[in-house]
C-alpha cells in the first residue's frame, strides 16, 4: 500500500511520524467497505429497480399504443423508457443514502470518523458505489426494454452524452440523499421524504412527455430541474438526435451548444451538492 | 526528519516523562448551552496509562471524543505525539486508535472484515496486518469468531473485536472509552487483565475513561477525577487515598450527617477531610482516632445508629471532592 508521509511537528513532544493512506488507498477501501455492506443487502439492489421496469417494459408499451406515441420521429416507448431513469437513479440514491444513518445509529461511522482519512472520503467512497449500482440498474433496465422492442440508436458521440448526463445526475442525486441523510436523524423520517426527493421531480422532468406539454408555469419550473437537462440530454443520445428535449428547454437552433448547456447545469448541481453534501456530513457528524 | 515506519522498534526513542497528550484550557459547549468540558488541563506520559474517573455527564466521553476528532472542541488545546487535534486531525488521528464506549463496528461484516477495515485506513501494509491480526486474534481469544458476523457476537465478544481492532496499527496512544460498562463481572474483569496486558506488551499510551473505581486503582498510574466538566484531582491513586490516611470510619448519624460533622469541628476534631452524604458521615482517621470521634458524638449528643471502619477507597476520594457518589451519579 502506498503512503504519505506526515511533516514532523514542532513542540516540545517527541516528533511521532505515522503513515496515512493516501486518497487512492483511502477511497478504495471505503468503497470496498461499502460495497460489501451493499452486496449483503440485496433488496438495495432490486428494490429500487422494480418500479422503473415495470414502467418500461409494461407501462411505455401500453401508453404507446392507447395514445398513439408522440406523432414525431420518437418512438414513444423508448421516450418514457430514458424517462424511467428519472425514477430509477433517484431511487437508487436514496436508498443508498438510507445505509448512511444505518452507519450513524449502528457507531460504525464513528470508528470512520476516528480515521486518519479526510472526512470528504467518506462522502465520495459512498457515492462510487451509489454510481457502480446506479450504472448496473441503468443497464439493466436499458437491455430489458431493448429486448421488449425499444429502438435505441446508439452511436459512439451518443453513448458519451448519455454517460456523462447519467453520471452527472446520479452524483447530484446521491449528494442531496447523503446531505439528507446528514441532517434527518431517524430511518422512518428519512424514509417519509423519499416520495418528495425521489419521486416528485420525476412528474416535473418531463419523463413520461415533453415539458412543453405541461402548463407554461410548469414548463419553467421544470427547466430549472437538473433532472429534466439530464432526461433530454440521454434522450438525444439515444433516441433524440434533433435534441427536441434540448430544444423545448433552451429554444435554440444549435443543439450541440443546447446539449453541452444542459450539461453544464447538471454539472453545476452535481458538483454543487456534492460539495454540500460534504460540508454537512463533515459538520454533522462532528458534534 | 524522523525515521518513517510502523514498526515500534525504529520509532525515535520516547523518554517516558515525555508528555505525549498535552491538553490545555480544553473546553466544550454543545448547543442549547450545556458546559460538557470546562478548560481542563493535563498531560499524559509515553508509556503511562491515565484514567479518567467520573460519573456519566462528567465529560468523560466528551474529552475522549474532542482528542479523536469526533467532537469538536469549544475552546482550548489538545496535542496527540504533537499533533494539534484542531489543526493536524488527521495527522493526530493516524498516532491514535480508539475503543467507544458504544458499539462501532460493521454488525453485517466478519470479524475479520472488520480488523482489515482498520489495517487499511491506518495504512498499515498488507504483510503486516495479515500477521498482525492473526497475533491480535491469538492474543485476545477471538479465533473462534472472527470469520462470524459481527452481529452474532455477544457484548464481551464485540469489546474484545474493538480491542483488538484498535491496535492493529500499533497506536501511540489508545483511547478507552468505558471499555467495561455493560459487560458481565467475568467478562469484564477478563477485559481488565487484557488490558493490563496490552500495556505491558506494547508500552501502548493508554488513556481510560471508567466509573469504576476499581479499573482505575487496578490499571492506572495516575487518575483524574472529573466532576461537572472540571478536573478537582489529578495524582497517582496512592497519592489520592493518603490524603484520607489508612482508615476512614463510617458512621450512620441518622440526623443530619452535616450537623453532625459541625458538631465534630466545634469539639476539636479536624474536619478538613470529613464529609457527609445523607446520613452517613465519613471520617479519615487522619489526624484524629476513632475514640476521639465517638467521645465528641457523645459529648454532643449525638448517637451512631451504625459505625464500622475501613480502608479508604477511591470513592471516599470522589466523595470528599464532589459530594457524590460514584456509583449514585453513574
Amino acid at each position: 500500500m502506498s503512503t504519505t508521509t506526515l511533516a514532523v511537528p514542532s513542540g516540545l513532544t517527541p516528533p511521532a511520524v505515522r503513515r496515512i493512506p493516501t486518497a487512492a488507498a483511502a477511497l478504495a477501501t471505503l468503497a470496498k467497505r461499502r460495497a460489501s455492506l451493499t452486496s449483503r443487502t440485496p433488496r438495495q439492489i432490486a428494490v429500487p429497480l422494480l418500479g422503473p421496469l415495470l414502467l418500461a417494459l409494461v407501462a411505455a408499451p401500453a401508453l404507446k399504443a392507447a395514445t398513439g406515441g408522440l406523432r414525431s420521429h420518437i418512438d414513444y416507448a423508448a421516450f418514457i423508457d430514458i424517462g424511467t431513469i428519472g425514477l430509477l437513479v433517484p431511487l437508487s440514491c436514496i436508498l443508498a443514502g438510507l445505509s448512511v444513518i444505518i452507519d450513524r445509529e449502528q457507531g460504525a461511522q464513528r470508528e470512520l470518523l476516528a480515521a486518519p482519512v479526510p472526512r470528504a472520503y467518506l462522502v465520495l467512497g459512498n457515492l462510487a458505489v451509489a454510481l457502480v449500482l446506479a450504472t448496473l440498474q441503468v443497464t439493466v433496465l436499458l437491455a430489458l426494454a431493448a429486448l421488449r422492442g425499444a429502438h435505441f440508436s446508439i452511436t459512439g458521440s451518443g453513448m458519451a452524452w448519455f454517460v456523462a448526463a447519467a453520471v452527472l445526475i446520479t452524483v447530484f442525486t446521491y449528494g442531496v440523499a447523503e446531505t439528507l441523510a446528514s441532517r434527518i436523524h431517524k430511518q422512518e423520517d428519512y424514509t417519509a421524504a423519499i416520495p418528495a426527493v425521489a419521486i416528485l421531480p420525476f412528474f416535473f422532468a418531463g419523463a413520461l412527455f415533453p415539458i412543453n406539454a405541461m402548463p407554461a408555469a410548469l414548463t419553467t419550473v421544470a427547466k430549472f430541474l437538473p433532472l429534466t437537462h439530464a432526461l433530454a440530454l440521454m434522450r438525444y443520445a439515444f433516441v433524440d438526435p434533433r435534441g427536441t428535449g434540448l430544444h423545448a428547454i433552451w429554444g435554440m437552433s444549435n443543439v450541440t451548444t443546447e446539449a453541452w448547456l444542459s450539461l453544464g447545469v447538471v454539472a453545476a448541481f452535481a458538483a454543487a451538492l456534492t460539495m454540500i453534501s460534504i460540508r454537512v456530513f463533515s459538520r454533522s457528524a462532528v458534534g | 526528519m524522523t525515521i518513517h515506519t510502523l514498526n515500534k522498534k525504529l520509532e525515535p526513542n520516547v523518554p517516558l516523562c515525555t508528555p505525549i497528550v498535552e491538553v490545555r484550557g480544553l473546553s466544550k459547549t454543545y448547543p442549547g448551552g450545556v458546559e460538557a468540558v470546562r478548560g481542563i488541563d493535563f498531560e499524559i506520559a509515553a508509556g503511562e496509562v491515565f484514567g479518567l474517573l467520573g460519573p456519566n455527564g462528567a465529560g468523560k466521553s466528551t474529552t475522549v471524543g474532542m482528542l479523536t476528532t469526533t467532537i469538536a472542541p469549544s475552546g482550548g488545546s489538545a496535542r496527540l505525539a504533537g499533533f494539534d487535534v484542531a489543526k493536524q486531525p488527521i495527522a493526530a488521528r493516524s498516532v491514535s486508535s480508539v475503543v467507544f464506549q458504544d458499539a462501532t463496528v460493521d454488525r453485517n461484516l466478519s470479524g475479520r472484515a472488520n480488523l482489515a477495515l482498520h489495517a487499511r485506513l491506518w495504512a498499515v501494509t498488507p504483510t503486516e496486518a495479515k500477521a498482525r491480526i492473526a497475533e491480535l486474534v491469538d492474543a485476545l481469544g477471538l479465533g473462534e469468531l472472527v470469520d462470524r458476523n459481527v452481529g452474532s457476537y455477544s457484548g464481551g465478544e464485540r469489546r474484545r473485536l474493538e480491542i483488538a481492532r484498535a491496535l492493529i496499527s500499533r497506536p501511540r496512544v489508545l483511547f478507552l472509552d468505558e471499555p467495561t460498562v455493560g459487560l458481565d463481572p467475568r467478562i469484564r474483569h477478563e477485559l481488565l487483565d487484557l488490558i493490563a496486558d496490552v500495556r505491558e506488551r506494547d508500552e501502548t499510551t493508554i488513556l481510560l475513561t471508567t466509573h469504576y473505581l476499581d479499573e482505575a486503582q487496578r490499571l492506572c498510574d495516575r487518575v483524574a477525577i472529573i466532576h461537572r466538566g472540571q478536573i478537582v484531582a489529578l495524582e497517582i491513586p496512592d497519592a489520592l487515598l493518603a490524603d484520607l490516611g489508612s482508615e476512614v470510619l463510617e458512621l450512620r448519624v441518622g440526623a443530619d450527617a452535616s450537623a453532625a460533622r459541625a458538631a465534630l469541628g466545634a469539639r476539636g476534631v479536624p474536619v478538613d477531610a470529613v464529609f457527609a452524604v445523607g446520613s452517613t458521615l465519613t471520617v479519615p482517621l487522619r489526624d484524629t482516632t476513632a475514640g476521639d470521634v465517638m467521645e465528641a458524638l457523645d459529648s454532643a449528643g449525638l448517637a451512631a445508629a451504625a459505625i464500622s471502619s475501613r480502608q479508604p477507597t477511591l470513592d471516599d476520594v470522589y466523595l470528599r471532592l464532589t459530594g457524590d457518589r460514584l456509583a449514585d451519579a453513574a
